[in-house]
């Protein structure tokens, strides 16, 4: 039976159906992971001709790839042939990519170039190359796709407020330029994917499933976050279309909270930096900090984080993060963001674990609720807090106190758009 | 060729700290450390420079204790309750190194039970590389290196002792 998602997902709450229902699951790996557009990679992934790297889609397996002309191609890792997986590896340099069933080859433009014993064929070889994304959008090294090539356009997607977001992350290198080749670290989590949006760009929590990050060492998520009613500067915000932060920059109580050092521990970064954008302007991203924010439907920008959010099925997911490197920064800076990271993020890290356990709890505890309840009072999930107080400006940007529920609704107001097919056009 | 009597001692010393990390013993287990412990998890094979990598767990002697502190605040929500878990340790090679220390490998199989959520039996093989020194008559940790069999396939949540 057709789902109706306007009856589960509603302005103050939605249905923990949406959580673990095998045919929801399957909806939206069609209409958001193909029909519509996800974050794929960063260039610096690929820096090289030949260079690749796969990565999961919702349920299909695709490889990122540089071509000798310098473009980035995604194709599907799947031989047009027999539908064998091309690449088992996480990454790699080929000239080629050679089906080990029959030995078919293909470019890196994913065109088919050679097949054993031709003669056998009449087909075009234009016609046997690899499926391959319909569109493709690089920002600042952020390679977006569109699988189906139907999805509108990327700036349509992102918005004003995507673009501006992945800015003041990028402006903060000393180049301009980030750098994410370090490799992404995979966390296995017993959830559904969406509950990583949710706990990504929820500041009503973090005083609590935190709390022994608190008190056993100094965060500064303790002066932006953990006060909640006390702390009235940062902000939930809902920028539309998915895309939301949480604004912890009016909070800050020093300068580089945010790396949790002092100015003298980073003199030659802040030189780098003003270099480039001058002194008042490295003076205020000092204190700024890059931003926390989530993209719809797969990217966390997390401050020198970030995190794809992959879903596997309904009850299982993998949240993968890479350590930002700021692309002209001295090494001592770089190392610094590697360790932050490693004590942020992750299966050994002291925040997200604690986090991951919530949403395997949350999983739990939703799993026996069924689509047929929403017509009761059964099985919701309430998410109206700070409904009465938030507020929207002229742009349709929502706002409200970081504790506020208005991140977590601003991403079902997207969800619901992209699964009742308001998306299309 | 080291003598029985040493081989004797690190084992003791090995089966000591699996138990005192099995059974979430956390000051015994600390004190098992030398103040410039290094504690590493790299997300691939044991190679190259920890400080350029990016890794599961590269923890100092500082952290380590920040590690310990926070199982210790009885709010580490994704050890409450504390994993029930089993480790075997096997294949154990020894050499002496020129500095008196000494480095050890084994082989490692836990069993962790996903007490606080799921309730799954998690499985955690891989290898252990040990750095011990001799402080005052008695051996203690400066490294403990973990390489995962897993280590290329991401990981449930690791918040115990490896």
């Amino acid at each position: 039976m057709k789902v109706d998602y306007r009856e589960l997902v509603h302005t103050d709450r939605v249905h923990g159906s949406l959580l673990h229902d095998p045919e929801i699951f399957a909806d939206e790996m069609e209409r958001i992971f193909v029909q519509g557009w996800v974050f794929v990679g960063h260039e610096s992934e690929v820096k090289n001709g030949g260079d690749w790297v796969k990565r999961q889609l919702g349920n299909e397996s695709v490889l990122m790839v540089r071509a000798e002309s310098g473009e980035v191609n995604v194709l599907a890792n799947r031989c047009s042939h027999r539908g064998t997986a091309l690449c088992w590896e996480h990454k790699g340099n080929a000239a080629f990519f050679q089906c080990t069933y029959h030995n078919w080859r293909f470019g890196l433009d994913g065109d088919l170039r050679a097949v054993p014993f031709p003669d056998g064929y009449s087909k075009p070889k234009e016609d046997l190359g690899l499926d391959r994304a319909g569109q493709i959008a690089v920002y600042r090294g952020f390679v977006f796709a569109n699988l189906d090539g139907l999805a509108g356009t990327i700036d349509e997607h992102l918005g004003p407020a995507g673009y501006e977001l992945i800015d003041r992350l990028c402006e903060m290198s000393p180049s301009g330029k980030i750098d994410l080749s370090k490799g992404w670290i995979g966390h296995r989590v017993q959830s559904n994917w969406k509950l990583w949006p949710e706990s990504d760009s929820d500041g009503y929590h973090v005083g609590f499933v935190h709390a022994s990050m608190s008190a056993s060492t100094d965060t500064y998520y303790d002066d932006v976050a953990v006060g909640g009613d006390a702390v009235k500067s940062s902000r939930a915000v809902d920028y539309g279309r998915g895309h939301l932060e949480l604004d912890w920059r009016p909070s800050y109580k020093k300068e580089l909270s945010w790396l949790g050092i002092t100015r003298d521990r980073v003199k030659e970064y802040y030189s780098a930096l003003a270099q480039r954008v001058g002194n008042d302007l490295a003076d205020q991203m000092l204190w700024d900090g890059p931003p926390h924010a989530f993209l719809f439907p797969n990217l966390f920008l997390g401050e020198t984080v970030i995190a794809i959010v992959e879903p596997v099925s309904p009850g299982e997911m993998i949240h993968h993060h890479t350590s930002v490197q700021f692309d002209g920064a001295d090494d001592a800076f770089n190392e610094r963001l590697l360790r932050q990271t490693e004590a942020a993020v992750g299966p050994a890290s002291f925040i997200t674990t604690d986090d991951a356990i919530t949403a395997e709890r949350i999983q739990a505890g939703v799993s026996g609720t069924d689509r047929s309840w929403s017509s009761t009072s059964r099985g919701w999930i309430d998410l109206s807090r700070g409904l009465h107080r938030e507020e929207i400006n002229d742009d349709g940007v929502r706002s409200s106190d970081a504790s506020d529920e208005t991140t977590n609704r601003g991403f079902w107001y997207r969800y619901l758009d992209a699964m009742s097919g308001k998306d299309r056009h | 060729m080291i003598s029985a009597e040493l081989r004797a001692e690190v084992e003791d010393f090995l089966y000591r700290e699996a138990r005192f990390a099995d059974e979430f013993s956390l000051e015994e287990w600390e004190a098992l450390l030398t103040d410039d412990f290094h504690y590493w998890v790299p997300a691939g094979r044991l190679e190259g420079d920890p400080s350029k990598q990016l890794a599961y767990l590269n923890d100092n002697r500082a952290r380590v204790a920040t590690r310990i502190r926070q199982l210790q605040t009885g709010k580490r929500l994704s050890q409450l309750p504390n994993s029930p878990m089993r480790r075997v340790i096997s294949n154990i090679e020894i050499e002496p190194r020129n500095d008196e220390g000494i480095s050890v490998v084994a082989n490692f199989v836990i069993y962790e039970l996903a007490a606080q959520s799921s309730g799954e039996l998690r499985v955690w093989p891989g290898q252990a590389q040990y750095r011990l020194e001799r402080i005052a008559g008695n051996l203690r940790m400066s490294a403990k290196w973990i390489e995962l069999v897993t280590a290329h396939a991401g990981q449930r949540n690791l918040t115990f002792l490896i």
